[in-house]
């Protein structure tokens, strides 16, 4: 048994959090979307209606997968390192959880989603699974998408966990304030030169498989970057 | 012979203050080796850093002959038992559980009779403990591990007499039947004392002392001994 394997085993020793809290959480937002539905009636879901083509049906899960990443780093890294592991393998074991957990939840939303088209959308017409143009394709997109998406929800939440336990708060406060100024920075340049009619174009014709690789790519910068502040974290 | 602990030149300055200044020892061999010194004086800062959960700001720490920040070989053969350890929500088993996966020469026989002896209660969560309970759940990880380096940073604080007196017990056992190195940290100084075979004196992040027990026993109480030994460097610096 590697090293990472072993991380990875560690973490899902608190299996109420990697298991029982994201399906609650998905499990109890779906509840109350439906609820809401019934009561409101299917005008809620026409379009133009509160619930149609809601893109943040889903946002729970993806914050809770950034949760966990978080707590995989604040919670359980200072006895992780007891444990005599280094810190990039401790890096590298919680990343590849993060993959495998996000290749199962990513399964579990593909598999809710075929359900929900099978079933009229539960039989009321809801799109709770469906999210149009990220994922409403092929199962083997939505499950790609799905599957890119929390493990750079998971790895993200890494990072923030790894700068808070590297320069504590004032550390954390400042990381914050960095990627807000990367992001202004990036408005600002693009406002400059007059980019926003081509950034405007590029997103239109993006297709999912496109923003899929784009957000592969971010979770490869995210996971570079939590490598590097993993190296010098103390506990 | 290659010392299995090798410090030289270590110095940890925080913003503002000195942690450890120009520290320099070697631990040869199996053994027991006692870090002593007031509250404030290194030793956690030292054991840390050996261990590789803190940087030095300059200086060179090998264990085993390597990089204790960098060897994974070496890291799997170093077990370090920390006074404020930090538990993630789990349940004692879960702990031992974990550390079993960890440490190739874990022992479970050893771990079972440990737990016997302090009367750990396996399925409560580590949080629910007492700070003796807590203290317990390290020591028996570190003694079950069987780690060729055995590192313990005030393993018993909040432990009755009794438990202490299992746990001194126990770790002559262990010493006698599978040999390791170990640094002890602690200021219960003249209840270990029996248990040393070599003592280190650290006072204001300085090794004011460093001598074999043998050489010091019957001079006079090994508490007297290392505030002795810190009085000098104090004086100075009240100087």
């Amino acid at each position: 048994m590697t090293t990472w394997i072993k991380v990875a085993r560690y973490h899902l020793v608190d299996r109420l959090s990697y298991t029982a809290a994201p399906c609650c959480l998905l499990a109890f937002h779906f509840a109350l979307i439906v609820a809401i539905f019934k009561m409101a009636g299917p005008t809620m879901d026409a379009p133009g209606g509160v619930l149609h083509d809601q893109a943040f049906n889903l946002v729970v899960i993806y914050v809770c997968f950034m949760i966990l990443g978080l707590l995989a780093i604040v919670r359980s890294l200072p006895f992780g390192l007891a444990m005599d592991v280094s810190r990039r393998s401790y890096y590298a074991g919680t990343a590849a959880l993060a993959v495998a957990l996000a290749a199962v939840y990513g399964l579990a939303l593909t598999v809710l989603q075929a359900i929900e088209r099978a079933t009229g959308g539960w039989g009321m017409d809801l799109h709770f699974f469906r999210i149009p143009y990220v994922l409403d394709g092929p199962w083997y997109l939505t499950w790609l998408t799905s599957f890119v998406g929390l493990s750079l929800m998971f790895i993200y939440g890494m990072w923030w966990g790894l700068a808070y336990r590297r320069w504590n708060l004032v550390g954390l406060l400042a990381f914050g304030a960095a990627q807000i100024i990367v992001v202004t920075g990036g408005v600002i340049i693009a406002s400059q030169v007059h980019a926003w009619p081509t950034i405007g174009r590029f997103l239109i014709t993006l297709s999912a498989t496109g923003l899929t690789g784009l957000l592969a790519a971010l979770a490869a910068v995210l996971l570079a970057g939590g490598l590097s502040t993993v190296r010098r974290v103390t506990v | 012979m290659t010392p299995t602990i090798s410090v030289g030149g270590l110095t940890r300055r925080y913003r503002g203050q000195l942690a450890l200044d120009d520290v320099t020892f070697d631990v040869q061999g199996a053994s027991i080796t006692g870090l002593l010194g007031r509250n404030g004086a290194g030793k956690t800062t030292l054991l840390r850093i050996i261990a590789g959960h803190e940087f030095a700001s300059a200086g060179r720490v090998a264990v085993l002959d390597a990089s204790p920040v960098k060897d994974e070989a070496v890291l799997r053969q170093m077990v370090f038992i920390r006074e404020d350890q930090a538990y993630p929500d789990l349940r004692v088993r879960h702990a031992l559980r974990v550390a079993s996966w960890f440490y190739p020469n874990w022992n479970h026989e050893l771990a079972g009779a440990l737990v016997a002896d302090f009367a750990l209660p396996l399925n409560r969560r580590i949080k629910k403990l007492s700070r003796g309970m807590r203290s317990a759940v390290g020591i028996v990880i570190g003694l079950a591990a069987r780690a060729e380096v055995t590192l313990f940073d005030e393993p018993y604080a909040g432990l009755d007499a009794v438990a202490r007196q299992v746990f001194y017990d126990r770790l002559v056992t262990e010493q006698a039947e599978h040999p390791r190195t170990v640094l002890l940290s602690t200021h219960l100084i003249d209840e270990a004392a029996g248990l040393l075979q070599r003592v280190v004196v650290i006072d204001r992040g300085r090794i004011v002392l460093d001598a074999a027990a043998e050489d010091l026993r019957g001079l006079q109480t090994l508490q007297q001994i290392v505030v002795d030994a810190s009085r000098p460097q104090r004086e100075r610096i009240a100087a």
